[in-house]
């Protein structure tokens, strides 16, 4: 045991890198795994450091043993178990420090760097921004340095060893890249429910509660991305559908998924039809946000009767869809609305709101039957003042929908949703909430519209014989703004605060630069998480299809990995072509060329030939110019001894210090000759 | 019982070396005889994983379910990376072998009893730097050699003493894994060099003096002064006949003094007081190597062929390897092949 253990012994040849590389590995687990885990791997590699510059062994098999049950020990009380993501990882950090501190030899340290490499990949349970790719590609580089050390008989350069390592990683690219796009992927999970943890992360939950505070929109998190392939539809029109709501307790309104799928509308016009491919971060629940009126969707999402898009299963990795809306195509324009429909759109409890249904039975007497203009009788309502239209709302206690159509008067887009439904049941218009993202702001950089959970917005729609469910946003009366320029657009009035990053008027160059570099930013993120983290089994099947592949036909799969595979050995054999002549062969033979160059300069005919020996060439020049002859002479001994001896590095770089000197020479003939004139 | 196991094991191990032995046999037919100087061409470099090789390959198993498992995509690329420079590791490897100019150098004789130097020259002709070359005969493992671009260095393997012979050298392995350990890439090499070994010397009159006559022997070897021993001739003063010698061999021999100098010396097969081979063969190198060190011209005769008279370097060797040769037919070195080839 003592043996093993000595500092310098060829044995830990590489423990140095080993103990960089590793944490540097570790280092992104800082930020998700409790405070201990990270102590104790910081201790381990101190400690293992501390033994190591003070030749010490690491602590014998006992404490190690004992260390190890500690550790899980503690892993098993943080969370209960040893498996699953968190606990599982915790315990490969513990585990990687505690062999990283009992390293005794070669084995131990590649085992180390090996468990690195998983600490790594384990990285990306906690985060997968482009941030944390590069740190990966650091962490690899690193550890195979370390790996590269640990194998080379002898301590390297750190130049050389960096360079390696850095060879290693580049020529390793394009083999990634070919496997990422062939290789047959198969839809997720094989076992288990990996998310089966996991809340909903959307801002659209599926109940809409006007009570409740406006917390969401201080979420400045992206919702989704959508590229249009067209014309960008206006900001007025652009509501993305995503949940519809009839169930109304007097309260809180629920979603329900629908009963059946139906078939998608015709589009009207054509040339209307607004195309677009969406990037939608996982929301953990199915609903499909698009933009009204869908008229095509993808393949694995239908159409539910209550015109809301609900997907095969549940989104909980970041997907890419491509749809169509014909943006004057309201649903169920075509056919008459069911009985069942229509009594759940015109449901209310028998004790809500009794004063908002006072005030819907005036409305009714004015206008008769005309419901268009009982719709415009609650807008104008709301136009009016005291209305208004804040993030930060007093909560309702009593009745909510009359508490804040007669008393509060202050709420946004879901109360405003909320209200104007049971105003429009009350006079017995069916009329639904919908919610989903409306605004969202436009990218410069990279011409896509990004919806942020902050843009979740709710609106009705109403039924109309003959026309179908309208869409109502009752916000649009009382905050025009918010649904032309988003919800940044608004101005806090009366000392309330939009928060700062959803301003967007009045800025100083400060702000717009932080803009500018957001815009970048966003664009960088889009493209790492559009290309990248959001390919799937789906998006394979398109890009194999625009080959003419078909990614579900392993011969197909085999072929582009074979045609990947192909190209790419014809660039490494065109490289290595291409690469041969142009590097000099050696330094040397470089100062012969020079030289020969100058004495040919000199004396035409006097340069060496192509395969002339140096020997035979030195006796020619010497034949001709005596005076040259210390010059070549000398040259050709250090050039010998340079090329063909074995030597030390040392004597070699001396060799070469004097042939670029000789190279370098004074050629003209000693006596007071003018140069000879070209002859030739 | 566990005797039994034991030899079933040890038959069954025999029977996988000879199998082993076979296939190597086999693979290198073409190769078996390199001459001097071989270099290595892609013919002959053999690849296989290392067992971290396949610890790596189950890890990478390992990362891709997890991959699939979470659709995880960053999980995908780093897996893929990984393949990639494992996958490439596999030319690096080969690389670091290829294109080696690998020559036997001549081995430095040893007498027996002394441990053996092996010496290859290994020399890049493509202008790469070389790591981690391990040379290994037998069971027995160079330390690593590095070799500079278009430089050339030695790899040196010291053996254990052995008999008295002249021996060829069996089938040499180079290998190496680097750079990432996980491949271990070989070649079988049949460079022939002839190495010499001596009889160890061994002094005559030493040799058959008893404990009483040690110290005597000590005073002598203290004063430098080499002696030879020869058949008595009528004349010989009687105080320089070896009676011990004469008890053992039952003929009268006589010490010379250095003295005498000039005229000479045969070193004779049939005067060494000694009546096995081996014994003579010792006794014949101990006195040519004091012949040697008096600068003395000196002559061999041995049952089959004599050495004339001369003297210096050439001449020692000379009779050194007819002593080294006598009556031996060249065979491979006689070590251990290893079975399991990681010993160092």
């Amino acid at each position: 045991m003592n043996r093993a253990g000595r500092t310098h012994s060829p044995e830990l040849r590489g423990l140095e890198l080993a103990l960089l590389a590793l944490p540097v590995a570790a280092l992104p687990h800082a930020w998700h795994q409790p405070p201990w885990v990270t102590l104790l791997v910081a201790a381990a590699v101190l400690l293992r450091t501390w033994l190591h510059l003070r030749d010490r062994n690491p602590p014998s098999l006992g404490v190690m043993a004992l260390l190890a049950a500690f550790a899980g020990g503690l892993t098993f009380l943080q969370y209960g178990t040893l498996f699953g993501q968190e606990a599982g990882t915790a315990l490969l950090l513990v585990m990687m420090a505690l062999k990283l501190l009992e390293t005794r030899n070669r084995r131990d340290i590649v085992i180390g760097l090996f468990l690195g490499y998983f600490v790594v990949v384990t990285t990306y349970f906690f985060d997968q921004s482009l941030l944390i790719a590069a740190w990966s590609l650091l962490s690899a580089w690193l550890l195979t340095a370390a790996l590269i050390q640990v194998h080379a008989g002898r301590t390297l350069q750190r130049r050389h060893l960096a360079r390696q390592s850095g060879w290693m990683i580049v020529h390793a690219l394009p083999f990634m890249l070919i496997l990422f796009v062939a290789f047959p992927r198969v839809q997720g999970p094989l076992w288990g429910d990996p998310q089966r943890d996991e809340v909903a992360t959307t801002a659209l939950s599926g109940e809409l509660n006007p009570g409740d505070i406006a917390e969401l929109l201080q979420d400045q998190t992206t919702a989704m991305r959508v590229q249009f392939h067209g014309p960008v539809p206006p900001p007025r029109g652009q509501y993305w559908r995503a949940l519809v709501m009839t169930d109304f307790d007097g309260r809180r309104w629920q979603a329900e998924g629908g009963e059946s799928s139906i078939e998608l509308p015709e589009p009207g016009d054509l040339d209307e039809v607004v195309a677009y491919t969406a990037t939608l971060e996982p929301t953990r629940v199915r609903y499909l946000p698009v933009l009204d009126y869908p008229v095509s969707l993808p393949d694995n999402a239908e159409y539910r009767d209550n015109h809301q898009v609900v997907r095969d299963r549940r989104i909980v990795n970041r997907i890419q869809y491509e749809a169509e809306a014909d943006l004057a195509h309201p649903p169920g324009s075509d056919d008459a609305l069911s009985r069942t429909a229509r009594e759940q759109a015109l449901e209310l409890p028998p004790s809500a709101a009794p004063r908002a249904r006072a005030e819907v039975a005036l409305w009714r007497a004015t206008h008769g039957d005309d419901d268009r203009a009982i719709i415009q009788a609650a807008l104008d309502r709301f136009a009016a003042a005291p209305y208004r239209y804040t993030l930060q709302p007093p909560t309702l206690e009593g009745d909510a929908t009359d508490e804040f159509l007669f008393e509060t008067q202050a709420g946004y887009c879901e109360h405003y949703a909320s209200a104007f439904a049971v105003l429009m049941r009350s006079a017995g218009i069916p009329t639904r909430v919908v919610t989903g993202y409306q605004g969202g702001e436009w990218m410069q950089r990279g011409e896509y519209l990004r919806l942020r959970n902050a843009d979740a917005h709710a609106w009705n729609e109403v039924w109309l014989d003959g026309e179908g469910w309208i869409r109502v946003d009752p916000t649009a009366a009382i905050a025009p703004e918010r649904i032309e320029a988003g919800i940044g657009g608004l101005t806090g009035g009366e000392g309330e605060s939009v928060p700062d990053f959803l301003r967007r008027d009045g800025l100083g160059w400060m702000q717009q630069l932080r803009f500018g570099l957001e815009d970048w930013r966003d664009f960088a993120r889009f493209r790492w998480e559009s290309w990248v983290l959001a390919f799937d089994p789906e998006r394979q099947r398109e890009l194999f299809a625009r080959f003419g592949l078909d990614a579900t036909d392993w011969r197909h799969i085999v072929t582009a990995l074979g045609v990947g595979f192909g190209l790419l050995a014809v660039a490494a054999v065109a490289w290595s072509v291409w690469r041969r002549p142009r590097r000099p062969r050696d330094v040397a033979d470089r100062l012969l060329v020079r030289l020969s160059r100058r004495i040919e300069r000199q004396h035409a005919g006097l340069g060496r030939q192509a395969h002339e020996p140096v020997v035979t060439w030195t006796r020619r020049v010497k034949a001709a110019r005596p005076d040259l002859a210390p010059i070549v002479d000398t040259f050709a001994e250090r050039y010998n001894q340079a090329r063909f001896a074995p030597v030390r590095d040392d004597d070699r770089a001396e060799h070469l210090t004097a042939l670029r000197r000789l190279a370098a020479s004074d050629l003209r003939k000693p006596d007071a000759d003018p140069p000879l004139p070209r002859t030739n | 019982m566990r005797a039994g196991s034991l030899a079933l094991h040890k038959r069954f191990r025999s029977h996988g070396h000879r199998l082993r032995e076979g296939v190597i046999r086999w693979v290198t037919r073409r190769h078996r005889d390199d001459g001097s100087e071989v270099t290595l061409g892609r013919d002959r470099i053999y690849i296989l994983p290392t067992r971290a090789g396949y610890t790596l390959l189950a890890i990478l198993g390992v990362m891709l379910l997890g991959a699939i498992n979470y659709s995880n995509n960053m999980a995908f690329l780093l897996t893929f990376l990984l393949v990639g420079i494992g996958h490439n590791a596999i030319w690096y490897t080969h690389r670091n072998l290829l294109g080696l100019k690998v020559s036997a150098l001549p081995a430095t004789p040893t007498f027996a009893g002394q441990p053996l130097t092996i010496s290859l020259r290994l020399a890049d002709t493509r202008g790469r730097d070389r790591e981690a070359l391990h040379l290994r005969i037998g069971g027995y493992t160079s330390e690593p050699v590095a070799v500079p671009a278009r430089g050339q260095q030695t790899a040196s393997l010291t053996l254990p003493a052995l008999g008295r012979g002249i021996y060829h050298l069996p089938r040499q392995r180079l290998d190496t894994r680097y750079p990432l350990g996980i491949l271990s890439a070989w070649t079988w090499l049949g460079l022939n060099t002839e190495i010499l070994v001596y009889p160890q010397p061994v002094d005559p009159g030493a040799a058959h003096a008893g404990p009483g006559d040690e110290a005597d022997a000590q005073r002598r070897q203290d004063a430098s002064t080499p002696d030879h021993i020869r058949p008595y001739r009528p004349g010989d003063p009687p105080g320089r006949i070896l009676w011990k010698a004469l008890a053992r061999t039952g003929k009268l021999h006589i010490r010379e003094t250095v003295a005498g100098g000039r005229d000479t010396l045969w070193i004779d097969w049939s005067a060494m007081p000694a009546s096995d081979t081996e014994t003579r063969l010792s006794m014949l190198c101990h006195q040519i190597l004091a012949a040697e060190a008096e600068g003395r011209a000196w002559g061999l005769r041995l049952p089959d062929q004599t050495l004339p008279p001369g003297q210096g370097p050439a001449q020692r060797e000379r009779g050194l390897r007819a002593l080294a040769e006598f009556r031996f037919e060249p065979i491979p070195l006689p070590i251990k092949e290893s079975t399991t080839g990681t010993k160092k």
